[in-house]
């Protein structure tokens, strides 16, 4: 690929970036959230059409301007998040579009040729059961199948262990060197440094929209991809050792007892937990996404009722309380998905920063513009919210800054009711490192004066670097509370596996 | 991230928003001129007629006002309802209950000799109240059971219909006319004149002092905001602490209050009596000014405004050029089609330009597998 170029209106995305992928390497195509990365792969892939691009394949200049395009030129992508039919089987799913016969279904005869492809790869996945019931590594690899079916010989990986627990993620790498090792190419999209480091054979990082550098492994270290990735040597923003200014035998803020919470069609999504938070503790909850961890959160802040059990603050019970009664009592909280549950489109910054404040920050039923944006400026300043001014909408600041917001206003909350306790939900998904930072500090900052956070995160990384202690859940219980000495991420990851002798040993 | 110079993008907001529509009017204009041709009317004729038979005369204006006064209410009603993310189809509903309510205590308070000064606000306030109750029904049921309020609204409209052609050609029938026309509300019912000699209501004044209530209560009221919230995001709100079937509750209500009252100046003010079709479709129509002034209070007001000229002067257009009255009705619907086009088009430029900030699925990732 040569001089691509994309604009999304006022914003670059790429600005003229070289690539050039070898056939049959692992090619890691690495840098911060916003570099490009998957815009890149997005017009190589057919989804985006680029303002200026050159594409050859094999020396052969082509065109690519669809998803079709690319399959026909051999070029497929697996995203970060699996597309598939939940309720279709792994081979609906593969031969979706390709079922063959006019008017009736012929997916039987087209069951050798997908059974021969996932032998060849050593894809073994179960091919008539509901994909809705695997876990996340299998879904992955029927989406795999998907595009390998289809004749890929370029395949693309958008950020393919984000889901996974560290086992997946070993399984899926050794997939990978089985497809190279029969022929295939393979780019992979990552953030992650040591993922890049352990498996890749050359590596293209890129920063801003540009290829900072296209280098062999064998040239590469941590240290040169991190300063590639930021431009610049982070300073002074490590946040490499928790917080542990734990108050021995204090009282604790936050305590959960026997917790049921039962959702949609699982009987208890979450199952008799029990767990407390004393002041000055992080502590975080590990587990692949949908063992409970979302529910959980959602009944600490009032917005799932509890089945049975309960959830006091600082000693006093919030079991049956209203979300409003529990921000008044200091619980307060960082929505799971900003876009979803935190942020409201089409309301100012300042009208988004004030919600859940609006009842405790103005005095009488009247809506104070003036005190609403004398608190907007200030809190804009104090969390370098990028905003062109605060009277925009919320939802025309960059997600970094949305988020550096969502965490604001629960700061803010926190601030003003006395709120000692924060569930934070995913805080870091999809931000730069930069905000990731920003909000981490935040938390930390939370705790060392005396809060207490729950951090709710599907990233175990993160989890390892910040944590005082982690809680991990598999199928809606608690099947293991380590404190910091006993971290081990294959530990944790089986425990978040559910791997049976490690959950009996800690239940 | 390049970021633009402060004011550019507010200004953008202001001006860009109101040029996209101005941009479809033209639209609707050239399509609604070519319709004239093929009708083989002169489109310059029409286009006067329209215009001077709303405004070239003290009974064309009074005529406009009159109409806007309905339209006016109407339409704050649904943009109310809008504002809160629920759709209140039910307005001709709760102005026939309005109408009924006032028409009503008016029968009520007949020989009790209570001054017009008494009358009048009695008769408005029960036609709020009913309007009000109207809109309290899929409120409510929407609040506690989660039933689509779409739907109850456009049934309780059959049900408004159905008793207001009972009580008119029943137990409140005026044997003379023949029709479902009720007989007239007292004197002392009835609102003072604002332009008594070319036939204008002071009900106009009482509409635009409620459109500037509306818009204090969303724009400077915690209450409003909640509203607002509720309508941006239901479950960030909800995390927020907003009570969302509160909302909702008050929301519709408030919402039938406002038809509620429309249909209760229909009665003291124009009609004087209940009678069927007092509204002829006031509802669909402020669906559409509500669109039309995309949900802002000033937009809804400019478009009530607009919307009530082009009625009051299709009905002029049979005399001038020989088009049908209903005409009226191919332009206003050829005008909100032009915006919703544009508005869509304008939407997916938006929609490509937030693209490279989050990642093109928004959405949570699918449900998580459970073995």
């Amino acid at each position: 690929m040569r001089g691509v170029a994309k604009r999304f209106g006022d914003v670059t995305a790429l600005r003229g970036v070289d690539f050039t992928v070898a056939g049959g390497e692992i090619h890691g195509l690495l840098g911060e959230n916003g570099a490009g990365k998957t815009t890149l792969m997005n017009v190589l892939s057919g989804l985006y059409r680029a303002d200026r691009a050159e594409i050859a394949i094999d020396g052969r200049p082509v065109v690519i301007r669809s998803p079709a395009d690319a399959l026909a030129h051999r070029i497929g992508m697996v995203h970060q998040h699996v597309e598939l039919i939940a309720s279709f089987t792994a081979l609906e799913n593969v031969l979706l579009g390709r079922e063959g016969g006019r008017w009736q279904l012929h997916l039987d005869r087209h069951r050798h040729s997908v059974e021969a492809v996932a032998r060849r790869f050593g894809l073994a996945v179960p091919l008539d059961v509901p994909v809705r019931t695997l876990a996340a590594g299998v879904q992955q690899k029927i989406e795999i199948l998907k595009a390998l079916y289809r004749g890929v010989e370029i395949l693309i990986l958008d950020e393919p262990t984000t889901m996974l627990t560290p086992q997946e993620v070993d399984v899926l790498f050794a997939t990978i060197r089985t497809m190279t090792a029969e022929g295939l190419t393979v780019i992979f999209i990552t953030h992650k440094i040591r993922e890049i480091l352990a498996n890749c054979d050359r590596i293209t990082v890129m920063q801003a929209g540009v290829v900072a550098a296209t280098l062999d492994r064998a040239a590469a270290d941590e240290a040169i991809l991190v300063e590639m990735m930021i431009g610049q040597r982070p300073s002074g923003m490590s946040i490499g050792t928790p917080a542990g200014a734990r108050v021995a035998g204090a009282a604790p803020l936050l305590e959960v007892r026997e917790l049921v919470v039962e959702a949609d069609q699982v009987a208890r999504a979450v199952d008799r937990c029990s767990f407390a938070l004393a002041g000055g503790e992080l502590v975080g909850l590990a587990g692949v996404a949908g063992n409970g961890q979302r529910e959980l959160a959602e009944a600490l802040v009032g917005l799932l009722p509890a089945a049975e059990g309960s959830i006091a603050v600082a000693g006093s019970e919030v079991t049956r309380a209203s979300v409003r009664e529990r921000l008044a009592a200091g619980l307060v909280h960082i929505a799971e998905d900003r876009i979803e549950g935190g942020v409201l489109p089409g309301l100012s910054v300042t009208e988004n920063l004030m919600l859940g404040l609006h009842r405790l920050a103005f005095r009488g039923r009247l809506y104070d513009r003036r005190a609403a944006g004398d608190l907007a400026r200030r809190v804009v300043a104090e969390y370098a919210v990028v905003a062109p001014h605060e009277d925009m909408p919320a939802t025309s600041l960059s997600g970094g800054n949305i988020q550096k917001l969502m965490v604001a206003r629960a700061m803010m909350l926190a601030e003003i009711t006395g709120g000692r306790v924060v569930v934070a939900a995913n805080p870091t998904r999809g931000l730069d490192v930069r905000a990731t930072e920003f909000v981490r500090s935040r938390l930390v900052d939370f705790v060392q004066h005396d809060g207490a956070v729950l951090l709710v995160s599907e990233d175990l990384d993160e989890l390892l670097q910040l944590c005082d202690r982690i809680l991990v859940m598999y199928r809606g219980r608690i099947v293991g509370d380590l404190p910091r000495p006993e971290f081990d991420a294959y530990r944790i990851g089986a425990l978040m596996a559910g791997t049976r002798d490690e959950v009996q040993a800690c239940a | 991230m390049r970021m633009k110079a402060p004011m550019a993008p507010v200004l953008r907001r202001v001006f860009g928003g109101s040029l996209v529509y101005v941009g479809a009017i033209a639209v609707a204009a050239a399509v609604s001129a070519s319709f004239i041709v093929a009708m083989h009317g002169d489109v310059l004729v029409a286009f006067r007629t329209i215009v001077i038979s709303s405004l070239g005369s003290f009974s064309g204006i009074a005529q406009t006002l009159n109409k806007i006064c309905p339209l006016l209410l109407g339409s704050f009603a649904v943009m109310l309802g809008m504002r809160g993310g629920f759709v209140n189809i039910g307005v001709d509903g709760q102005i026939y209950l309005g109408a009924i309510a006032a028409t009503g205590i008016g029968f009520a308070l007949a020989d009790t000799g209570l001054p017009a000064a008494v009358m009048v606000p009695a008769l408005l306030l029960a036609g709020t109240l009913g309007g009000a109750a109207f809109g309290a029904i899929p409120g409510a049921l929407r609040a506690c059971w989660g039933v689509n309020e779409i739907f109850v609204t456009v049934m309780l409209n059959f049900v408004a219909y159905y008793l207001t052609e009972y009580l008119s050609s029943g137990p409140w029938n005026d044997p003379v006319s023949g029709e479902a026309i009720s007989v007239p509300i007292p004197d002392e019912a009835t609102l003072p004149m604002l332009m008594p000699r070319a036939g204008a209501h002071s009900g106009i004044l009482l509409a635009v002092l409620v459109a500037i209530l509306v818009w204090w209560l969303l724009s400077h009221t915690v209450f409003g905001y909640e509203i607002r919230a509720v309508g941006a995001n239901p479950r960030a709100a909800r995390a927020g602490g907003i009570s969302i079937p509160w909302i909702t509750f008050m929301t519709l209500s408030l919402s039938g209050a406002l038809a509620g009252l429309a249909g209760a100046i229909e009665v003291s003010g124009y009609h004087n009596r209940l009678i069927l079709g007092l509204t002829p479709g006031y509802g669909v129509i402020a669906i559409l000014i509500a669109f039309l002034g995309g949900k802002s209070v000033g937009g809804v007001a400019v478009a009530a405004i607009l919307v009530s000229i082009l009625m009051v002067g299709a009905d002029s257009l049979q005399r001038s050029v020989g088009l049908p009255a209903s005409a009226g009705f191919v332009f206003q619907a050829i005008v909100v089609l032009c915006v919703l086009l544009v508005e869509a088009h304008s939407a997916r430029r938006r929609g490509s330009r937030t693209m490279p900030h989050e990642s093109p699925r928004l959405k949570s990732p699918p449900s998580p597998p459970r073995g």
